[in-house]
């Protein structure tokens, strides 16, 4: 049943067309701020950065695709929680896309070297430590989105600044997986070390699951 | 006429009595802690096989009461047990879904267990029937509100779900279809499905609901063969009389009442108009089939 909802709730994303505007964004930073010969490491920091909010406007998306009536169609068949949960995954799954893409595409085209260019770095672990980065800001992000649209935030007015400032606060904070994640990455290419850190992922997952775990209570509780 | 409720129905082998699909234990809801009660101390079950009617002045809480039962929202006090499958058609159905009409009802099939190929095969068989066939492929933007309130129709049905869940499901849909409606709840209830419906139409399947719960205030009260029990112009029955297979017994479950014919290894049945149509079918299609001697409208002393 999981299967076959996340089947939906991606074809409700795709063909919505409400997926263009977060993913053109993220392509535009990218294109500003990633250029070909750059230290590979410090560009995979970059785009990891930015995929932090990407992924929770398309969590807000994903959200809030589904009309109401649909919604409680939906709901009634899986449960609201399951439902809501789709959803999200849904979300989750477009923005692993999304990095892992964005990964290959600066892995290929920056300079495989340290911030200074005088200690190589591979681009094969590189790669690796960037899709770790992802990783660690996809899940973040997700749980950015969870806490910040509905059900948990029912009122635009409310949601959009308060996903827009969490985003931000995930990516600055000391203690944030994403920032320890980001920082990994800066420190590992001012060494020419490729970092491949553990607690971040593991601190990202824990956030992500207690985010969407509350979210999905909340969702049968206020419609 | 005869009031095809459980006690009416010929099986031996149908659902036990006791068999509840749902049930409400002390529960009440309100959408917000500072907003008031929509619906407090809720405590009814809904059986399987039966038809339950919510009746209710606008705004007094009956599509809250019916969110309950198909488990979309949790109560926010008090309990809810049993998990049958459930479909829901919504009091308004949205057109603004990125989908046809068969794209969008596949998906639902698959959520509720099909598999792709069945859910678009019994997707244009239910819209077939509803009367929208020539609307399956048309983008649900594009449809009127009585077509794609068919189609939400038909995103209940198409999984014979075991509750199911209607919010004024017949607002919109032309009288053909509301028809078509009246009669899949009738074989769904046959079929052994728990069935909860709101209409403001009073005469909405009136006579054939098992039960019928009021709402005033927040309370819920049952009020079981009055309104229901009450003969009506809509509430006309059938009598079938067939002749079986020497000694056999009629198939269980049927609805109406059924009693000895005029000759013997012959039957009497009393159904409800609404049903004739499902008994005939379950009765031509029994292996080996049973012949059917006569079909006539019934009358006042027909019980």
């Amino acid at each position: 049943m999981m299967a076959a909802l996340v089947r939906y709730r991606t074809a409700l994303l795709l063909r919505s067309q409400r997926w263009l505007a977060p993913v053109i964004l993220y392509a535009v930073f990218l294109a500003v701020g990633v250029q070909g010969g750059q230290p590979v490491l410090d560009s995979l920091a970059y785009a990891a950065a930015a995929l932090l909010p990407v992924t929770a406007w398309l969590v807000r998306i994903c959200v809030t695709v589904e009309p109401a009536g649909a919604r409680g169609c939906t709901a009634a068949a899986a449960g609201p929680r399951r439902a809501h949960l789709a959803g999200l995954l849904t979300a989750f799954l477009a923005a692993g896309a999304l990095g892992a893409a964005a990964t290959v595409a600066v892995a290929v085209i920056s300079d495989a070297a340290s911030t200074d260019h005088q200690t190589a770095v591979a681009r094969g672990p590189a790669a690796v430590a960037g899709l770790l980065a992802m990783l660690v800001s996809a899940l973040v992000g997700t749980a950015v989105g969870a806490l910040t649209s509905r059900p948990v935030l029912r009122s635009t007015a409310h949601a959009v600044p308060a996903l827009l400032l969490a985003a931000l606060l995930a990516l600055v904070t000391t203690g944030s997986p994403a920032k320890a994640a980001l920082t990994d990455l800066t420190r590992g290419s001012r060494d020419g070390v490729v970092p491949l850190p553990v607690g971040a992922p593991a601190a990202a997952l824990a956030v992500a699951v207690a985010a969407v775990a509350a979210a999905c209570w909340v969702s049968a509780r206020r419609a | 006429m005869a009031r095809t409720g459980r006690a009416g129905r010929t099986g031996r082998t149908g659902p036990a009595d006791g068999d509840l699909a749902i049930r409400l234990d002390g529960a009440g809801r309100r959408y917000g802690l500072r907003r008031p009660w929509v619906l407090r101390e809720v405590t009814l079950g809904v059986r399987a096989a039966t038809l339950t009617r919510v009746e209710g002045a606008n705004g007094t809480g009956k599509s809250t009461l019916l969110r309950l039962l198909a488990r979309i929202d949790a109560p926010s006090e008090g309990r809810v047990t049993g998990r049958p499958r459930t479909a829901y058609v919504p009091e308004r159905f949205p057109p603004s879904l990125p989908f046809t009409a068969v794209g969008y009802l596949t998906h639902m099939g698959r959520v509720h267990g099909l598999t792709g190929a069945a859910a678009a095969r019994r997707a244009h068989a239910w819209l077939e029937r509803l009367g929208a066939a020539g609307h399956a492929h048309t983008p649900l933007p594009d449809l009127s509100k009585g077509t794609s309130q068919k189609v939400a129709v038909a995103q209940a049905l198409l999984a014979d779900p075991e509750l199911l869940v209607l919010d004024e499901a017949w607002t919109g849909l032309d009288a053909a279809a509301r028809d078509i409606l009246d009669r899949a709840v009738a074989e769904r209830v046959a079929a052994g499905s728990a069935v909860a419906f709101v209409d403001h139409d009073p005469h909405r399947l009136a006579g054939y609901a098992d039960v019928t719960y009021a709402i005033s205030g927040t309370r819920v009260t049952r009020r079981t063969g009055e309104a229901d029990a009450a003969p009506r112009a809509t509430g006309r029955t059938v009598v079938v009389e067939v002749r079986g297979p020497h000694g056999a017994e009629l198939p269980p479950g049927l609805p109406g009442t059924a009693g000895p014919g005029p000759e013997p290894d012959t039957h009497r049945l009393v159904v409800a108009d609404l049903h004739s149509d499902l008994v005939l079918r379950e009765l031509l299609t029994a292996s080996p089939p049973w012949h059917v001697m006569s079909v006539r409208p019934g009358e006042a002393g027909d019980r």
